[in-house]
C-alpha cells in the first residue's frame, strides 16, 4: 500500500472518530440496541388476554379456562361477564371463549357439541397462534375430563426442531437484528460520508490535488470497510456471550462472510452516494434501499411466502445473503456448498458494485 | 422571551418550501417513496406460509407411504422433494436446499397393516422461527387426514371449534401489514426530512445568519415542521387511496380520527427529527442518530410485526416511550375496528403529550449561542 493512500485513510478515521458522539454511535449503540431487540422480541406469542363466559355448571369450559391461565400463553382478562364482542372491541380481551347456551359440558353429552372462539385478529400472527393453542388446550382438557381414551391414530408423524430445539427467538432473531445494525454503520456511512464532501466542496480540492483517482475512491472507502470490520467483533460477541447464540461454525469463515458483506454494503454506499448532491438527498436514499433490504433480508416474513413475479428482489438483497450465512454458519456449523455460493455471491456483488461506483465515481468527477 | 409572531414563522415555512421545491429529489422522495413501499410490501409480505420446501427420505417405497406423500403434497402447505438417506435429507436441510426434512422409517407399511402404528418424523429447521411455528401446525393436521385416508381410521369427533376471526376474518396479511408498514415508513420518513434541516443550516454557516434576525427559536421549529407535516399528510392520503382501491383494505373508523392521529404523529416524528438536528449539529452524526432511533426501534418494537403483549414486562412500559406504538394502535383499530376517539383516548393523550414534549425540548435545546 502506497503512503499517500494510508495517511488517506488514516484522515478518514480520524475525522469519523473525532466526534465522542460517533464513537457511541459506532461502537456502543450497536450493543445497546443488538441486546434491548434481542431481550424484546419474541416470535412466540405470550401474555394472551383470555375471557370465558359460562356458569358454574359449565365445568368443561371453566377447565380449559383454568388450563389456559395455567399455561404459559395466556393471562386472565379484565372484565368477564360481559358481551363477548364488546370485551374484544374494546380492548379489553384478545380472546373469549363462548359456549353454546346451555353450556358446553351439556352439549358434550348431546353429541353436537360447539365451543366459539372469538379472536381479535387485528394482528394476523397472533390471532393465528392464539387459535392454535386453544385447539390444543381443549383436545387435552377434553381428554382428561371424560377420559376419551382416545384411540391412537394408525399414522403418528412426531416432530423435531433441529438446531434450535427449545424454538428460543433471540437465537434465531440476534443474527438477523445483528445483520442489520451492521448495514447502518456501514452503507449509510460510507454514502453520507461521501457526500458531505461533495457538498461541502472539499471534494474539488481532492481531485486537484496530485493523488490518483483510485486513491481518493480506495481513500474513501477503505475506512469503512475497516469500521465495519471492527463493529462485527463486537455485535458477535454480544450475540454469543449474551444471548448464546451457538457459534458452531469455523470464526475464520463468519469473518469472510462478513468481510464480503461490508465490502457490498461500502461499495452500495459508495455508488448511492454519486447519485447524491446533499446529505437530504443521501440521507433519502439511504432509506430508500435500507428499508427494502431489511423487509427482503427474510427476518420479518419468510422469503418463501413473497409472489414468485417479486422474490427475485430478495436474491438480489445482499442483508438476505448475509442473514443466511450468519444463521447457517452459527446454528448449523456452515455448510460448505451453501457457504460458498453465498460468499461468491456476496463477493461478485461486491465487485460488480465496486466496478459500477468506479465508474460512476470517474464519470462524476469529469 | 419575545412574544410568536405567525409571521416570523411564516416567513420559515416558505424558505423551508423553497427548498424543498428546488430540491425535487426530497419532493420526490417524500410524497413517491411511501407509495412505491407500500405497493411493494403489500404484495411481497404474505404471512401464511406456503410452499414449504419439504425434502423426503422414503425407505419403505410402499403404496402407503407414497399416499402420506401424497397427503403432503396435496395439503398445499409444501413442496415435496426426494432425498436418498435420512442423513442426506438432514444435509439438504443445514445447506438450507429445505427448510423441513419428512422420514419414513422402512416396515412403514407393515407397520402399519399390523396395526402397531406406523410412525414417521418431521424435522423442521429451527434455524428459521418464521416458519417452525406454522409446520409444527400443520403437521397436526395432515396426520389426521393421511390417518382417516390411508388408515380408514375416523377420530371420534366430539366437538367442533368454531373460531370468529373478528376485524379480519379471512386473516388477510395485506389488512394487518399495510396499515402498520404506512406508521413504520411515515416515521422514519418524517425523522429523515427533518434530522437535517438544523444541522444543514449549521454546517452552511446559514444558521449564524438566522440568529442575528428577531426570529424565535419555537417559530424556527414551528415553521419547519409545518411544511413537512403537510407534506407528509399529503403522502398519507395517497397511501391511504393505494391501501383502499389497489388491496382493499377495509376502512370501518372515522376518517377524521385517522387523520388527527396521522397528524399528531407526524408533527412527533418531525419534531423528534429537528431535536437530532439541533442537539447533533451535525449532519453526518443526525443522520445515524435518526436510522438507529427511527429505523430499527420502529419496526422490531412498535408491534408492527412482533406483538407487544409477548415482550417482557418491563419492554411492554418501555415501548411506551416510543410514539410509534401508540400510533400503530390507532392506525389499526380505525382501519379495521372502527374505534373511536374515545376508544383510542389513551393512545391520543399518549401522542399529545410525546408531540408537545418533542417541540418544548426542540425549542429549549434550540441554544442561540454560536458555540458549538
Amino acid at each position: 500500500m502506497n503512503r499517500t493512500l494510508i495517511g488517506f485513510i488514516k484522515k478518514e478515521l480520524t475525522q469519523t472518530l473525532r466526534d465522542k458522539r460517533m464513537r457511541v454511535l459506532l461502537f456502543v449503540m450497536p450493543v445497546i440496541q443488538l441486546t434491548l431487540f434481542g431481550v424484546a422480541i419474541s416470535t412466540e406469542v405470550k401474555n394472551i388476554r383470555l375471557a370465558a363466559v359460562f356458569d358454574s355448571k359449565d365445568t368443561v369450559v371453566r377447565h380449559i379456562y383454568e388450563r389456559s391461565i395455567n399455561g404459559s400463553w395466556f393471562i386472565p382478562a379484565r372484565g368477564s361477564g360481559q358481551d363477548p364482542y364488546k370485551l374484544v372491541e374494546a380492548d379489553e380481551a384478545d380472546a373469549v371463549l363462548v359456549p353454546p347456551p346451555g353450556g358446553f359440558t351439556r352439549s358434550l353429552g348431546r353429541g353436537d357439541a360447539q365451543l366459539q372462539l372469538l379472536v381479535n385478529a387485528t394482528n394476523v400472527l397472533q390471532a393465528q397462534a392464539i387459535e392454535g393453542y386453544l385447539k390444543n388446550i381443549i383436545q387435552q382438557t377434553l381428554q382428561d375430563d371424560l377420559n376419551m381414551s382416545q384411540a391412537a391414530p394408525p399414522i403418528r408423524i412426531s416432530t423435531r426442531v433441529l438446531f434450535n430445539p427449545a424454538l428460543e427467538t433471540s437465537i434465531f432473531m440476534v443474527p438477523g437484528t445483528l445483520c442489520m445494525i451492521m448495514i447502518i454503520t456501514t452503507m449509510v456511512m460510507a454514502n453520507i460520508a461521501i457526500v458531505r464532501e461533495k457538498e461541502m466542496g472539499t471534494f474539488e480540492m481532492l481531485i486537484s490535488a496530485p493523488v490518483s483517482r483510485s486513491e481518493v475512491i480506495y481513500g474513501k472507502t477503505v475506512p469503512y470497510v475497516i469500521l465495519g470490520m471492527s463493529n462485527f467483533p463486537l455485535v458477535l460477541a454480544v450475540a454469543v456471550f449474551i444471548f448464546h447464540v451457538p457459534m458452531r461454525g469455523s470464526l475464520p469463515v463468519i469473518f469472510i462472510a462478513a468481510f464480503a458483506f461490508v465490502c457490498t454494503a461500502v461499495a452500495l454506499g459508495t455508488l448511492i452516494s454519486t447519485y447524491c448532491k446533499n446529505q437530504q438527498q443521501a440521507s433519502l436514499a439511504g432509506f430508500l434501499f435500507m428499508f427494502p433490504m431489511i423487509m427482503f433480508s427474510g427476518l420479518m416474513f419468510p422469503i418463501e411466502n413473497i409472489p414468485d413475479a417479486i422474490r427475485w428482489i430478495s436474491y438480489l438483497d445482499p442483508l438476505m445473503h448475509y442473514m443466511g450465512l450468519l444463521r447457517n454458519i452459527m446454528l448449523k456449523g456452515g455448510e460448505t456448498s451453501y457457504v460458498v455460493t453465498h460468499i461468491s455471491i456476496l463477493a461478485l456483488m461486491a465487485v460488480i458494485t465496486v466496478i459500477a461506483s468506479f465508474r460512476r465515481f470517474h464519470t462524476t468527477l469529469e | 422571551m419575545n412574544p410568536f409572531v405567525w409571521q416570523r414563522a411564516a416567513a420559515i415555512s416558505r424558505k423551508e418550501v423553497f427548498h424543498i421545491i428546488r430540491d425535487p429529489f426530497t419532493l420526490a422522495a417524500a410524497l413517491v417513496l411511501p407509495v412505491f413501499m407500500v405497493l411493494i410490501f403489500g404484495v411481497a409480505i404474505e404471512f401464511n406460509v406456503k410452499k414449504v420446501a419439504l425434502v423426503v427420505s422414503d425407505a419403505d417405497q410402499t403404496q402407503s407411504s407414497r399416499r402420506l406423500l401424497d397427503t403432503f403434497g396435496s395439503s398445499g402447505y409444501f413442496l415435496l422433494q426426494h432425498a436418498g438417506s435420512p442423513n442426506d435429507a438432514i444435509e439438504d436441510v443445514t445447506a438450507e436446499r429445505a427448510r423441513a426434512a419428512l422420514i419414513i422409517p422402512p416396515r412403514f407399511e407393515k407397520d402399519l397393516y399390523a396395526g402397531r402404528g406406523a410412525q414417521a418424523q418431521i424435522l423442521v429447521d429451527g434455524s428459521d422461527n418464521s416458519t417452525v411455528g406454522p409446520v409444527l401446525g400443520y403437521v397436526g393436521s395432515i396426520q389426521t387426514i393421511a390417518s382417516r385416508r390411508i388408515g380408514n381410521f375416523n377420530s371420534p369427533n366430539t366437538y367442533e371449534l368454531r373460531t370468529r376471526f373478528l376485524f379480519n376474518p379471512e386473516l388477510n396479511s395485506r389488512w394487518f401489514v399495510i396499515p402498520g408498514i404506512t406508521v413504520v415508513i411515515m416515521a422514519i420518513l418524517s425523522i429523515l426530512l427533518t434530522a437535517l434541516t438544523v444541522a444543514r443550516e449549521w454546517e452552511n454557516g446559514s444558521m449564524e445568519l438566522l440568529l442575528s434576525t428577531p426570529v424565535q427559536p419555537l417559530e424556527i421549529i414551528v415553521g419547519k415542521v409545518a411544511p413537512y407535516g403537510a407534506l407528509g399528510l399529503i403522502a398519507v392520503t395517497f397511501v391511504y387511496i393505494i391501501a383502499r382501491t389497489v388491496f382493499g383494505v377495509p376502512f370501518v373508523g372515522n376518517l377524521a380520527v385517522f387523520g388527527l392521529g396521522c397528524l399528531l404523529f407526524l408533527v412527533t416524528y418531525l419534531a423528534l427529527g429537528l431535536l437530532i438536528s439541533v442537539v447533533t449539529r451535525k449532519q453526518v452524526v443526525a443522520m445515524q442518530f435518526a436510522m438507529m432511533l427511527g429505523m430499527l426501534p420502529t419496526q422490531l418494537l412498535s408491534g408492527f410485526i412482533f406483538p407487544v403483549e409477548s415482550m417482557p414486562a418491563f419492554f411492554q412500559y418501555f415501548t411506551m416511550l416510543l410514539p410509534a406504538r401508540w400510533f400503530m394502535r390507532i392506525a389499526r383499530d380505525t382501519f379495521l375496528k372502527g374505534s373511536s376517539l374515545l376508544d383510542l383516548g389513551g393512545a391520543f393523550l399518549a401522542l399529545l403529550i410525546f408531540c408537545g414534549m418533542m417541540i418544548f425540548v426542540a425549542t429549549r435545546r434550540f441554544k442561540r449561542d454560536l458555540e458549538p
